[in-house]
């Protein structure tokens, strides 16, 4: 599924532009750090709670496809700029972790993506 | 071959990750994969940010070439008191503040050694840590690892059959003239070398020396000091090395009392079953996964002297050495089990193979002209420390078969060892074993250095050794068609089709690797009912 249309079923605000060509087929959640570096892979969108230079480098060290931030919140300069810089497309989720994982699930038809 | 050095600062968690990012662009630059780039990317972050929150500062020190990625992260930290405990999924000595950030699950070790070729660490209290690791760019590179390191020099078999009959787990086949090895099978010990009289197996290693230079260290086993005869004391040896230019010598057996040592606290510890292995000789630990996979639970978790010597006095060089000073550390490995290990070069920490027969021949001729010294005194040998020795590949089966067998649990430890009398027994050596190592028994005591046993960080894995098929139903169907082909075959076990056994050689045509045609003696008997043409 494309981020834009996944982002749209979400309720979700895409922060990033160019996301149509990145294609989304699993989804992963975490706030661990190293269970996102072991699951990124170029259809893997990331949810996740970390919204600092950790997330940066996560963006710059491992291209990571797309990531979908929570609550609302408005990342901090320097993440929209590695995810423009690399190439990543950027999304916040308005709700927290479990509703957006809930979400996340309906869009894929409620299969495990 | 590219190489860099990256600064890492400790507690500096805005710039954590700069050096992985540098590496990154660096690998990219190369053009290395983009999987490859993520498996490194993976392990240098993890290892970056283990300095970030645990030190004060440290290094990354990288090469590349187009066979691997070799990285070793070094820090000026406290230090890890337990290993395996750091090892452990889930445990963490993380800060919050690290915490905080997505840190500190536990997982970084851990995830290191998952998406890495090589991994090791090391680590002193007050003093550092130092993680290395190795990605290995092409696949084929793996499995040449995973071969033995027995050579087969077809032109000299005289197909005498010896080998086949000597080799403990039936890998040797003799085939058109000419040895081969079942990689799967071989453990890398010495007996087929043994046995072998016409030298058709060998272990091969350029017999040219290396010329020293003013840093270089040759590692050198203890049994090498005394293959010069009775009157040679081993300082007379060590001399001569030095007036060829090997000024500095270390000796394995240095490793190996460390580990004896390391393996007796081990198995002392509260609770632990009986008999605890020694993972002293490498091939008895390659025999125990290829063999006795039920047993390598109780093998002490290190890594064998060898590979100890290799890490202690490669990595420190590779990190603090000075890009302009030259350094050669020279290792001599007397059996294929050893040459294996060290054969397989890491960009950081290369090492000289120096072939043992060729070191004996150049230092015999000067020893030759020096005085012989009268017989030496009878010195009180060593304490064993209630370890029990066992060696010779016949023997250690044995044993082997008796530990999983629960009757040899009156032993704390077992130290086995593939040839007679240990490194001593090596086919390399000219001088018999016993008396070479009752020699050096005589004068040698407890050895004094900062020699340090090596943790293993991963558990020994099995190796598919006799499984016939990775599918246990396919397995079972083999198995079915492996005992009718051994009832066919006449049971004489007389090697000539180049199969050790009729069951060898029925698991071999199960397998695919023979066809029934090989049996003489069928083929004398059995040929007019089988109908089958003539070769």
């Amino acid at each position: 599924m494309k981020v834009s249309e996944l982002a749209e079923r979400v309720g979700a605000r895409v922060l990033t532009p160019a996301t149509d060509s990145v294609e989304v087929v699993r989804v992963y959640a975490s706030d661990r750090i190293s269970d996102l570096l072991n699951e990124v892979t170029d259809g893997t969108l990331l949810v996740t709670n970390l919204s600092n230079s950790t997330l940066v480098r996560l963006i710059q060290l491992m291209d990571v496809a797309s990531v979908c931030l929570l609550n609302g919140a408005e990342p901090e300069e320097p993440i929209i700029a590695a995810a423009q810089e690399h190439g990543a497309a950027l999304m916040v989720s308005p709700v927290g972790m479990y509703e957006t994982c809930g979400r996340l699930y309906r869009a894929f038809g409620g299969e495990r993506p | 071959m590219e190489t860099a050095t990256y600064t890492i600062i400790g507690g500096d968690y805005d710039c954590g990750g700069t050096a992985s990012k540098c590496l990154k662009e660096l690998l990219k630059k190369i053009g290395v994969d983009a999987h490859a780039v993520r498996r490194t990317m993976i392990a240098a972050y993890e290892a970056e940010m283990n300095v970030v929150i645990h030190a004060n500062k440290g290094k990354m020190k990288v090469a590349v070439d187009p066979t691997q990625v070799d990285v070793i992260v070094a820090d000026e930290g406290p230090g890890i008191p337990s290993i395996e405990m750091a090892m452990r999924e889930g445990f963490s000595t993380a800060p919050a503040i690290a915490r905080n950030l997505g840190f500190g699950a536990g997982m970084g070790l851990p995830n290191i050694q998952r998406n890495t070729d090589r991994f090791s660490i090391q680590s002193a209290l007050g003093e550092g840590t130092q993680v290395r690791f190795t990605i290995l760019l092409k696949p084929e590179d793996l499995s040449a690892a995973a071969a033995n390191s027995v050579y087969v020099e077809a032109g000299r078999c005289r197909q005498c059959l010896a080998c086949l009959r000597a080799c403990p787990t039936a890998a040797v086949r003799v085939r058109e003239g000419e040895p081969s090895i079942l990689d799967h099978l071989c453990v890398d010990c010495t007996s087929c070398i043994a046995a072998c009289e016409a030298d058709a197996l060998t272990l091969r290693l350029d017999a040219a020396l290396p010329s020293p230079c003013e840093e270089t260290l040759l590692v050198l086993p203890a049994s090498f000091l005394e293959q010069f005869g009775g009157d040679v004391r081993p300082q007379q040896v060590l001399d001569v090395l030095a007036d060829m230019g090997f000024r500095n010598t270390r000796l394995t057996e240095e490793w190996e009392d460390a580990l004896r040592k390391a393996v007796c606290d081990y198995a002392a510890e509260s609770g632990r079953a009986h008999p605890v292995l020694s993972p002293m000789c490498p091939a008895v630990v390659n025999l125990i996964q290829v063999r006795f996979p039920s047993l390598m639970e109780q093998v002490a978790p290190f890594r064998t002297p060898i590979e100890a010597a290799y890490e202690e006095l490669t990595v420190p060089r590779a990190i603090h050495a000075a890009a302009s000073k030259e350094t050669q550390l020279c290792f001599v490995p007397v059996c294929p089990s050893q040459h294996s290990l060290l054969r397989l070069q890491r960009l950081l920490t290369k090492v000289e193979l120096v072939s043992p027969a060729a070191l004996v021949n150049s230092v015999r001729a000067p020893l030759s002209a020096q005085d012989r010294c009268l017989p030496r005194k009878n010195v009180i040998a060593m304490e064993n420390q209630g370890v029990l020795q066992v060696s010779g590949m016949r023997h250690v089966m044995k044993v082997l078969d008796a530990v999983e067998n629960g009757m040899m649990e009156d032993y704390a430890v077992l130290e086995l060892y593939a040839c007679d009398q240990g490194c001593f027994g090596s086919p390399v050596w000219g001088e018999d074993p016993f008396v070479a190592r009752a020699r050096w028994d005589r004068v040698s005591g407890p050895t004094v250095s900062g020699a340090q046993p090596f943790r293993r960080t991963a558990p020994l894995r099995g190796r598919a050794g006799v499984r016939l098929d990775a599918d246990m139903r396919k397995a079972m169907d083999k198995l079915a068609k492996l005992d009718a082909t051994t009832k066919s075959l006449p049971g004489r076990n007389c090697g000539v089709c180049g199969a050790p056994t009729c069951a060898a050689l029925a698991e071999d045509i199960v397998m695919g690797r023979a066809d029934i045609s090989a049996c003489a003696y069928r083929n004398a008997n059995g040929a007019a009912s089988e109908k089958r043409p003539c070769p």
